[in-house]
């Protein structure tokens, strides 16, 4: 079988280093991921846990395809408490390093307690140590992952955060690989709280699999068949750049902090933009599509700029410069932040100030101090200071919650909920506040067929795209595969050596996102904190197709009862017992 | 024969050395791979590189029991001749010789002819020229 059964446990507090088996039980219900974190991190922390105290654990999980010829299965999943959310948090990073932590031997690393002074983490195989980081601490992800491979090996994974995580901004992410993140919820600080700079891995030691021939063949085949189809080489052709031109047909691209879905310098910033930099496709590690683009504009280089950023970071903020989005990205990301988050920071901060709440000395479209702001952020000076809290914190302080556009403190990605009424469902229903990856709903409503203005269907559509979702990201396939239920279990029973059915995935998808929900409940989260800024319900879009559309808000409510009742929730969204016991949480 | 690398193609997966290792060792495990994508950002810019034999000959000169031969297109062992010793390991320029578990040496052959590395790679950056110079 894939796994190696063996978890590494490191506690930085009393710097000891274990290894112990992988809980069997869990690893056949939960699998991996996103799933296997969350029940680690639920069982393991007390409800209330203060996430940048030592009592909380960074889970640092891989899935049964990782380190195999799976295609797309090469990321990482991160679960932990979040500190902008107070929720559960599971971020998936892209790159190498999951792979190579597998090579070390481990299926999972869980990282508790805190470091007395700055550390990184060595793993080489059985040797794990670890190590003074005090030289490394205040440098950016690039020097710190460059200094670590020529320490160590030049191919080695490498996770790290900046001066962000370490001052423990709200949005901090972890980085690997220079442009690939664990972008969201601050999960960079909780390193930072931890003292943990740093992890670097390699391993030498093989993964098997019950019947390689099966495999080989059974890769081969999804790879040819499956994967490098019209339906995902988008992923190859243009990546993520090719969504501004859609959300803008759409009418549902951020615009000056969600006051518009249509931006006029959308034709500035799009995948044609992109493209004429001539990008140099980069994929992680057993990835056969390989959807990042890496370009150098001026004197700004990045493996980007994604769609997330354009949209949040470009048009939410009002800069159609695409020089200065590759460079704020790039800055973001050897700063270690999260440019979603960024980006809807700045562009609160510059409605603020136009609306004269609080003069943070940025409007829409200013270029020059907008690139100043990244810094400012990372090292907590001057607006700064402020902007560092995270937008729920900064409308708790001067003002504007109307339209400080996030939910449960997690700012929102780049789709308008008002032209896509089950995007609005799916974020405030998200295990981790306002997030896009749990169901991107967008894909077959905004983008597709389904009508966007009606709630009819929608609780059932994103719920079955949410708990698709859960098994995907805990069996750890990238979202950019299109991959069916009945590939998924094929390709699992390859690898696990029994023959697992779609319906035991279907089930396993339920059950993840029914234990996500059992952790945020335990925090206190019900039903009245799912829900969105108050102006998706009260004010219209002004462009586009959603012209004169809000999500109003007693349809909004409709859908959500909808959702709870078919998920066998009761009114306040708490899970049931007769559902619990069901799903053998 | 040699494989001919052309790194505008080159995504960094790694599907190529992962499909070496599978087949010839039936494991997945980069380090066991006859080739290498060393695909890094440094500070000056993202480096991609392919590491494969190139029929230098320096095993084959280097092999105290002469276990290691060359058909002028690709490099064959003798497992029977094979004492471990490791020589070509440390030799090799490319580093992509190793000693598997029985502890021979496993030498890269180009799989004889259609190396299963070129099938595997999704965007044909890959490629085998038969004559070598």
């Amino acid at each position: 079988m894939s796994y190696t059964w063996q978890v590494l446990r490191v506690n930085l507090g009393t710097g000891s280093v274990a290894k112990e088996p992988l809980n069997k039980d869990w690893a056949e219900k939960y699998f991996g991921g996103r799933g296997l974190g969350a029940k680690y991190l639920y069982e393991e922390i007390e409800g209330g846990t203060d996430p940048l105290s030592p009592a909380n654990k960074l889970m640092l999980v891989t899935g049964p395809f990782t380190g195999t010829m799976v295609p797309c299965s090469g990321k990482l999943a991160i679960v932990t408490k979040s500190p902008a959310t107070g929720l559960i948090l599971d971020c998936s990073i892209g790159g190498s390093f999951a792979a190579y932590l597998k090579f070390a031997g481990y299926d999972m690393l869980i990282v508790e307690g805190q470091a007395e002074k700055p550390v990184y983490l060595a793993i080489d195989d059985d040797k794990v140590e670890i190590r003074d980081a005090g030289h490394l601490w205040g440098k950016g992800i690039f020097d710190t992952e460059s200094w670590l491979r020529a320490e160590h090996k030049p191919e080695a994974g490498v996770l790290s955060i900046g001066p962000a995580g370490e001052n423990l901004v709200a949005f901090a992410c972890i980085g690997s690989e220079f442009y690939r993140q664990a972008g969201r919820g601050g999960v960079g600080s909780v390193m930072g709280s931890k003292r943990l700079k740093a992890i670097v891995c390699s391993g030498s030691k093989d993964v098997t699999v019950p019947d390689m021939p099966r495999l080989l063949e059974m890769t081969g085949k999804v790879v040819k068949d499956d994967v490098l189809t019209e339906d995902n080489l988008w992923a190859h052709s243009e990546g993520t750049p090719m969504i501004v031109d859609m959300s803008n047909s759409s009418g549902i691209l951020p615009t000056r902090n969600f006051q518009d879905g249509v931006f006029e310098g959308a034709a500035r910033i799009n995948s044609n933009r992109i493209q004429e930099l001539r990008p140099q496709k980069k994929s992680c590690i057993s990835c056969a599509l390989g959807c990042g683009n890496y370009v150098t504009l001026g004197d700004g280089r990045v493996e980007g700029p994604e769609y997330e950023t354009l949209a949040l970071a470009g048009a939410n903020c009002g800069i159609d410069d695409l020089g200065a989005i590759v460079k704020l990205n790039s800055e973001c990301d050897d700063l270690g932040m999260d440019t979603i988050s960024v980006g809807n920071v700045i562009g609160f901060a510059m409605e603020m100030t136009e609306k004269g709440l609080k003069d943070f000395g940025v409007r829409f479209g200013d270029v020059g101090t907008y690139l100043k702001i990244p810094r400012l952020i990372a090292y907590r000076e001057g607006i700064g200071k402020d902007l560092s809290l995270g937008t729920k914190a900064l409308a708790r302080m001067y003002g504007g919650a109307e339209f400080a556009v996030q939910v449960k403190g997690l700012e929102l990605p780049g789709y308008d909920p008002r032209g896509s009424w089950s995007m609005g469902l799916a974020y405030a229903t998200a295990s981790r506040g306002g997030c896009h990856m749990s169901a991107w709903a967008v894909a077959n409503e905004a983008f597709g067929d389904l009508d966007p203005f009606t709630i009819e269907g929608k609780a059932q559509y994103v719920a079955e795209a949410q708990d698709m979702n859960a098994i995907k990201f805990s069996l750890i396939l990238c979202d950019f595969w299109a991959a069916s239920m009945d590939t998924m279990s094929e390709l699992l029973s390859c690898v696990l050596g029994r023959e697992v059915s779609s319906a035991e995935l279907n089930k396993a998808g339920e059950r993840i996102w029914t234990l996500l929900r059992l952790f945020n409940v335990r925090e206190g989260s019900k039903g009245a904190e799912d829900s969105l800024p108050g102006r998706f319900f009260n004010e219209a879009l002004r462009s586009g197709n959603p012209a004169g559309k809000s999500l109003p808000r007693e349809q909004f409510e409709a859908m959500l009862r909808e959702y709870y009742k078919l998920r066998g929730w009761d009114d306040d969204g708490v899970p049931t017992k007769q559902k619990v016991a069901e799903l053998e949480i | 024969m040699r494989l001919v690398f052309d790194s505008s193609k080159c995504t960094g997966c790694k599907l190529c050395q992962l499909a070496c290792s599978a087949k010839h060792e039936g494991v997945f495990n980069p380090e066991k791979a006859h080739l290498k994508v060393i695909d890094n950002y440094t500070i000056a810019g993202r480096s991609v590189e392919l590491r494969s034999c190139t029929l230098c000959l320096k095993c084959v000169d280097t092999c105290p029991v002469e276990a290691i031969t060359s058909n002028g297109k690709w490099l064959a062992i003798d497992d029977e001749l094979c004492t471990g010793c490791g020589e070509c390991v440390d030799v090799c320029p490319e580093g992509v010789i190793f000693l598997n578990d029985q502890i021979t040496a496993a030498i890269p052959n180009f799989c004889e002819g259609s190396p299963y590395c070129v099938e595997r790679c999704p965007h044909d950056a890959i490629s085998v020229e038969e004559a070598v110079a």
